[in-house]
């Protein structure tokens, strides 16, 4: 997991939601399978790196989490900058949060790279009694705004690993499909082994130049 | 200090601030704290304030945020880490008061974790109002919507760092780093959930005492020991690289000794402050507009919050915090003690003994020659003041 490792690409991702809704234990869950019930509140921005394996190809995900209250909104979109890839995250017992989505991606689009590669996630599946948001619902939800669709739990580590990597390899499909033209979706795509890169357009220039 | 606290501040303001410095007796702490903002000021203007928010239901929307955010602070310390606990209960009645005592600003998460360092210290009525002073006196507009106050500190941060530190001011502009991206829990919380407990603690004797320059200045400590080199430099090649540098700063440069040293050397001062932040609110301006939230004008310490809100005698008396019922025949005739001298000893005395025997402060087993107010804690526990046993016995 070290920053040394040899990769092909870096993706960052952004989990955006409603404060409570599990954005933090989905981060440590799927970047240090740690699942942390008094984590702390997410005041800025957290982060975590993960390198996989997708095919043949090494992905190092930059996964930033911020703070999900309402009134962190004004300083979040300096998070998006660069991003290609968003779990929106809702807690499917609290039906508010899943109001709040259609929010939240405004906000994404607004902030963020066109072409980014969204997931909408539905979390806490282990409090199944507890559900108020159908899974219909939100699938309808998903696939009418162009989103992938997951129910999770990073508490029972249901499904946090698939999220991420179907995020990680659509991101990576739409970078090498050339579905978007270079320069728009930012990914640093460079033989292996690179030392060190980042997922940032503007990053970009002077690491290539360093290299 | 505290029993002649005006006289201390107008007159001999030079020394509190040296005490501040050098670091305020944990015994003590707590009501220093009070003192220094001006919450103990505010709480006696405004008796039964408390008690009367106290006893509303809130706003159903923010109770929810609140409660959500109860087992989320401090989760390791003692008194935060049992679930509906007392700790935990107090947090919420003093974050629910400032709600209903603002409602136009409402809960904002990094109020938190500041409710619960001055709940470590005190009572709730008095954190609360440690909480009032650090929101509208020391950070305004840090927590109210659109959080523009805090990205303009963000913007004054940047522009300071240039002339503390010309080498990371180059980096972080190179790589497109904006200081809200770094500074927002730093700042927000007040260290609080960056340093270790020691050194947050003296941070906070000096930012109570001298406002939200010891804040900047402990941020630009911060960025120029971790990003001041060309070396350190050459080994954060990137926005992500630098950013998790400076979420994992190294214990030596947060070590208390070592940041108290290095705050107090930062040539920052209140006046650097202003004239940049009114370079910045220029360039705000230009850019977005007029301010959408109208905050009160910053007030740089506890000499400044004095001066505006000026307390009367009354206001600073000493009262004491912890009655019981006293064993002994009822009180003597409440000393109104002529004498601040007289009574500062006494309260002096008191401080110690609040908590566990400290060792420096056990009285003199050696009675002062030519001191006739010295004598043991009998009068006080007449007064149906808690003393404590232990110097009690051992006076």
């Amino acid at each position: 997991m070290g920053s040394d490792e040899a990769y092909n690409f870096v993706f960052k991702v952004v989990l955006i939601g409603e404060s409570g809704v599990g954005k933090s234990n989905l981060l440590s869950r799927f970047t240090k399978n740690e699942f942390n019930h008094d984590s702390r509140t997410t005041i800025g921005v957290e982060f975590s790196t993960r390198t996989i394996q997708l095919k043949s190809l090494i992905i190092k995900a930059q996964i930033w989490d911020t703070a999900g209250l309402e009134r962190y909104r004004a300083i979040t979109s300096a998070y998006y900058r660069g991003a290609v890839g968003a779990l929106l995250v809702y807690d499917i017992t609290k039906h508010l949060t899943y109001e709040s989505v259609e929010r939240w991606l405004k906000e994404l689009y607004d902030h963020a790279d066109p072409h980014i590669v969204v997931m909408l996630v539905g979390n806490k599946t282990d409090l199944g009694s507890e559900r108020s948001v159908p899974t219909e619902d939100a699938k309808d939800f998903a696939e009418k705004n162009g989103l992938l669709f997951l129910e999770t739990s990073a508490l029972e580590s249901t499904n946090v690993e698939t999220a991420f990597q179907n995020v990680l390899g659509e991101i990576h499909r739409k970078v090498s499909s050339k579905e978007v033209t270079r320069g728009s979706i930012s990914a640093v795509s460079l033989s292996s082994p690179v030392p060190r890169a980042a997922g940032d357009p503007e990053e970009k220039k002077p690491c290539c130049r360093n290299l | 200090m505290l029993s002649n606290w005006n006289k201390w501040m107008v007159k001999r303001h030079k020394k509190v601030r040296l005490r501040c410095q050098k670091g305020i007796p944990p015994s003590l702490r707590g009501r220093a704290w009070l003192y220094l903002s001006g919450g103990k000021v505010k709480r006696e203007q405004n008796r039964g304030k408390f008690e009367e928010l106290d006893s509303q239901a809130g706003d159903p929307k923010e109770l929810d945020v609140i409660e959500k955010d109860l087992h989320r602070q401090f989760p390791f310390h003692e008194m935060f880490v049992s679930r509906g606990g007392h700790g935990q209960q107090d947090l919420f009645r003093v974050l629910k008061a400032y709600t209903l005592y603002r409602p136009e600003e409402g809960y904002c998460q990094a109020q938190a974790p500041i409710a619960a360092v001055l709940l470590m210290h005190m009572p709730a009525e008095d954190a609360f109002w440690g909480l009032v002073q650090i929101c509208e006196k020391y950070l305004p507009g840090y927590y109210s919507a659109g959080l523009e106050a805090i990205q303009l500190d963000g913007e004054i941060l940047y522009a300071l760092t240039r002339r503390v530190s010309p080498l990371t001011y180059r980096h972080l502009e190179k790589h497109k780093i904006e200081a809200i991206l770094y500074m927002t829990e730093w700042f927000m919380c007040a260290f609080s959930r960056t340093l270790p407990w020691a050194s947050v603690l003296r941070v906070w004797d000096m930012f109570l005492c001298d406002g939200v320059k010891i804040i900047f200045r402990v941020g630009l400590v911060l960025l120029k020991c971790m990003l001041g080199t060309r070396e350190k430099l050459k080994a954060c090649q990137g926005q992500y690289e630098t950013m998790e540098l400076l979420r994992s700063i190294e214990p030596r440069y947060m070590q208390e000794g070592f940041l108290v040293r290095e705050v107090l050397e930062v040539p920052v001062s209140e006046r650097d402050i202003e004239s940049e932040h009114h370079v910045q609110l220029k360039r705000w301006r230009k850019n977005h507009g007029e301010l959408h939230w109208k905050s009160p004008p910053r007030m740089h310490g506890a000499r400044a919050i004095m001066a505006s809100e000026p307390p009367s005698r009354q206001d600073l008396r000493q009262n004491p915090t912890i009655i019981v019922e006293s064993p002994l025949p009822p009180p003597q005739p409440t000393p109104q003690l002529q004498k601040g001298e007289k009574k500062g000893k006494e309260e002096k005395k008191k401080g110690s003994m609040k908590t566990h025997p400290p060792v420096t402060e056990i009285p003199n087993p050696y009675n002062l020659p030519g001191d006739p107010n010295f004598h043991p804690s009998p009068p006080e526990s007449s007064l149906g003041v808690f003393s404590c046993k232990f110097c009690y016995s051992s006076c």
